[in-house]
């Protein structure tokens, strides 16, 4: 049988669907919602994630910080005429994961269902998304448990840190807000608030993924079934901005063996030409972990950390390069001398062709491995979408990243890198930082 | 995070995630083999994507160790990265064995338990003898300069600053868990104790190694898009030649019975919502198989999620608790835990909090659970089995864990059968006997209170 295949493929490779990478179906529905889907029946299970574009806590006012979280919590919590135990209990019994959660730019959810209860699944989605309770009892004990949770992050300093680079870095951009609220914005947030932010949820804003055991015909009737009752509501364009307090470094004191390093510099757009010569210059800088040459000076050789990291995060209207580390109090400056002096190196000098190479077939043998369950495939189906990407670009990535030269590595470096634009967060215990701005209380918190 | 330490909170996965789909099904169809060395290999084959999971498990573990080196197993899987030698497997240098899986579009890591220490890579399916041949190499071929030795305790104490001594609940956490073990190995933290790490030596790390690193101390574990006699055959050209090694019984001491009840508190400046925690003494699947069956199930339906018994009663209906959460480690050599971790819902609710929990310990003492809640709970747990084979390493890691901590492939592969036999009256019983507020066990249960210190609290 396989050998049959094997020869299929080789006579017939442009027709074949086993050359493909991954099999991506677009699935339209009759009223014009689509879906990108990838068809396994080999085991029983479908996995939907979806996501509404711009309706993240980006949206939630100063005043009412954490209503798109809070809204994410509660409307699973009780649909129709299921009130919160009920929705809860069907889901539980019938072993569905139906959930919400939000970033900051997007709405988002998540269906993970045996195919033996998928009319239940998805006809409880339907309910959550068309007619969510937003019940007083189920809302309180929502926000109980996020107050509860800011609470208790109050002694995680690597969260601290977080706390204070997103206000720092995102200075007057509802980015700067706490997604998961205030303990006073909490109480802020009412019934009608949340049926208020359920509004702004439209199916125009929506990109869809879903892999397993279903078929395109099946999906396209679905598609309709479960959002083609949702209204159509226009978003507000998203504006770029460039990350604020460049250059500053900030430090919050507390009473702790380490320090917790975050520095935050300007990134790469997804859309960028030089995208793909960044995300290996990073990998070779800071983000493969062992084997980067920040792991390798710092760790490796002088035993200074546990793990040190750079990775990007793209956002909808900025984008950043993050470094993440943590080191013994005494160790702090010299730690941050180590990482300019890997900034400066990778833009003085090309990477060797070792290295280039090493990361091109890092970056092209592993994604494999991010296909290995149905809810992985779903979720990739829906990050291409989000980031706007062709359907065959998984095929067409394996090119890109090869074609990639060591100039077009350095000249990323290059224009990317910029060590006098660091950002840098220090939460614990460091000396020889006197002239640190000091945080005296974290911002938004109460 | 590279080489991390697998806590209780790992096991929150494994204990009702590993249950088979259809009653008759076996849940993983694995294969397995034994090689005359004396290491098991067991396969299970998943077409899904070119790739593999390989997974060496070893059963050695922190509490094995000897009394004054706590931390030497830990230790020594971060060592096992910085170079090796064989003469017929190949020679790597410091980092290289990363460094290589890398550049072959691969991923590698490795845990340390109390009772294992495990090495794993994920990787193109066309790579699988080349990682087997490195794996094999440094099963007795580690070879390290002395200089990485001091540079890696260095590395080790910074991941104890930032596990451990950074965050006051994972300092209650080790003070609980020395409680819980009076005598008993299972006390010692993994990642060891600060002054002990520090006072490692190359000849004592060494010489542990030497000792528990044989393939008959061991199992081989692949799983992806690779047949049994694949494995089976290139493991006897790997593994098959790396010599037997001569492995110490297991001597670990023994808890005596203890009548007072502990509690452990900690008011920490950091500190703005305090938390309870309580931990049981229970039985682990190794111990006594039909009652750990029972408690799995007494988890799910007393501690498993928004509609399950303590939630219901303590945050939706008494609203004394903003979460509430119960998890049964039962991959352990030696007792197994049975954890409960509640936030209560203001600073002067901990007693109601306590008093709630121990109610409804008692009402299920007293009544037992009901028929419906048996029933559902089996189905639910019979569902998970499906999920459990949605994964490339998830297969990989319950068939390891559950083997090196004394379970049978057969208690792996027929849990759905298994599950189903069990009874009201068993998770009764196992109530009454290992979580009786008014009868505590042999080792009565520590309570930790994780407390704002006093006078920050507003009254």
């Amino acid at each position: 049988m396989r050998f049959i295949l094997t020869c299929l493929v080789l006579l017939y490779p442009s027709v074949s669907h086993a050359d493909k990478f991954l099999d991506i179906k677009e699935v339209t529905s009759k009223s014009g919602i689509k879906a990108w889907l990838v068809e396994d029946s080999s085991i029983p299970i479908i996995a939907m994630k979806f996501s509404f574009q711009g309706v993240g806590s980006k949206t939630d006012s100063l005043e009412k910080q954490g209503l798109a979280r809070l809204a994410s919590n509660t409307m699973d919590e009780g649909a129709g005429e299921l009130k919160s135990q009920e929705f809860q209990h069907i889901l539980r019994n019938q072993s569905i994961t139906l959930h919400f959660n939000i970033s900051r730019d997007n709405f988002s959810g998540n269906v993970k269902t045996l195919t033996r209860n998928k009319d239940k699944a998805f006809e409880l989605l339907k309910l959550a998304l068309t007619k969510p309770r937003f019940d007083e009892e189920p809302l309180s004990r929502m926000k109980d448990a996020n107050k509860s949770r800011i609470r208790s992050s109050l002694s995680n300093p690597k969260w601290m840190a977080a706390r204070i680079q997103n206000d720092v870095i995102f200075k007057d951009h509802p980015y700067a807000l706490n997604s998961g609220g205030t303990l006073s914005s909490i109480d802020n947030i009412s019934q009608d608030d949340l049926r208020e932010f359920h509004k702004r949820l439209g199916k125009n804003q929506l990109v869809i993924g879903v892999a397993g055991d279903i078929s395109a015909d099946e999906l396209s009737i679905l598609l309709d079934d479960i959002f083609g009752g949702m209204p159509i509501v226009e978003t507000a364009k998203s504006k770029k901005f460039d990350l604020k307090n460049s250059g500053k470094t900030y430090l919050y004191k507390q009473d702790i063996p380490q320090t917790i390093i975050e520095i935050s510099q300007k990134g790469v757009s997804r859309k960028d030409d030089d995208y793909h010569a960044a995300k290996l210059m990073n990998f070779i800088l800071g983000e493969s972990g062992f084997g980067s040459r920040l792991m390798e000076e710092i760790r490796e050789k002088r035993g200074l950390t546990y793990g040190i990291y750079s990775y990007f995060r793209e956002y909808d209207e900025t984008n950043a390069l993050h470094i993440s580390t943590s080191t013994v109090n005494e160790s702090a400056s010299e730690m941050l001398a180590l990482i300019n002096d890997e900034w400066e190196k990778m833009r003085a000098h090309k990477v060797s062709e070792k290295e280039l190479k090493d990361a091109k077939s890092y970056l092209i043998g592993s994604l494999p491995l991010s296909l290995t369950s149905t809810s992985s495939i779903a979720s990739i189906l829906r990050s291409l979408q989000l980031d706007e990407l062709p359907i065959d670009y998984l095929d067409a990535r394996k090119e890109k990243l090869n074609k990639v030269s060591l100039q077009e590595v350095q000249n990323a470096s290059k224009r990317i890198l910029d060590k006098e634009a660091f950002t840098t967060i220090l939460v614990g215990n460091p000396q020889g930082f006197e002239k640190a701005e000091i945080i005296t209380k974290l911002p938004n918190i109460e | 995070m590279k080489n991390l330490i697998l806590t209780l909170a790992v096991f929150f996965f494994a204990t009702s995630s590993f249950a088979p789909s259809f009653a008759a099904d076996k849940v993983f169809n694995a294969k397995s083999y034994m090689l005359d060395n004396g290491l098991q290999v067991v396969v299970v084959e998943n077409h899904r994507a070119p790739v593999i999971t390989h997974m060496i498990w070893y059963r050695v573990g922190a509490a094995d160790e000897l009394r004054g080196q706590s931390g030497i197993a830990h230790f020594l899987e971060h060592l096992m990265f910085k170079g090796q030698k064989h003469e017929r497997l190949g020679d790597l240098k410091s980092g290289e064995f990363s460094k290589i899986i890398r550049s072959l579009g691969g991923n590698d890591n490795a845990f340390t338990s109390q009772d294992y220490t495990a090495y794993f890579q994920s990787i193109s399916s066309d790579e699988i003898e080349r990682v087997m041949t490195m794996e094999a190499g440094r099963m007795r071929g580690m070879f390290i300069p002395l200089n990485e030795f001091s540079s890696e305790k260095k590395v080790i104490m910074e991941e104890r600053r930032q596990r451990t001594d950074n965050d006051p609940r994972a300092q209650m956490s080790e003070q609980m868990r020395e409680a819980l073990f009076p005598n008993h190995p299972y006390a010692i933290p993994i990642i060891g104790w600060m002054h002990e790490i520090e006072g490692l030596a190359y000849k004592e790390v060494m010489s542990f190694y030497d000792k528990y690193y044989a393939p008959n101390n061991a199992i081989l574990v692949v799983s992806g898009n690779v047949t049994g006699e694949q494995i089976f055959e290139l493991a006897q050209r790997t593994y098959g030649i790396v010599k037997r090694g001569d492995i110490p019984n297991r001597a670990r001491t023994k808890s005596p019975p203890f009548i007072a009840k502990t509690s452990i508190i900690l008011e920490h400046s950091s500190i703005k919502e305090p938390i309870f925690r309580r931990t049981y003494r229970v039985p682990s699947a190794r111990q006594n198989k039909q009652e750990s069956l029972a408690l799995e199930v007494l988890e799910d339906i007393i501690g498993g999620g928004a509609t399950s018994r303590l939630y219901k009663s303590l945050v939706i209906e008494q609203k004394i608790a903003t979460g509430i959460s119960m998890s049964y480690n039962s991959a352990s050599w030696n007792d197994g835990t049975l954890s409960i971790a509640a936030t209560p819902s203001s600073y002067d609710k901990m007693g109601d909090l306590k008093s709630a929990i121990n109610a409804e310990l008692r009402k299920l003492i007293n009544n037992g659970v009901t028929d419906d809640e048996l029933l559902q709970s089996i189905t639910r747990m019979q569902s998970e089995a499906i999920y459990a084979r949605d994964s490339l390493s998830g297969p990989a890691m319950i068939i390891g864990y559950s083997l090196i901590t004394g379970s049978s492939l057969d208690d792996v592969e027929n849990w759905a059968q298994d599950i189903k036999s069990v009874t009201k009256q068993q998770i009764q019983d196992a109530a009454r006997k290992y979580l009786n507020p008014d009868a505590p066990y042999k080792n009565p249960p520590i309570d930790g209170l994780l407390l704002p210190k006093i006078d920050e609290v507003k009254k």
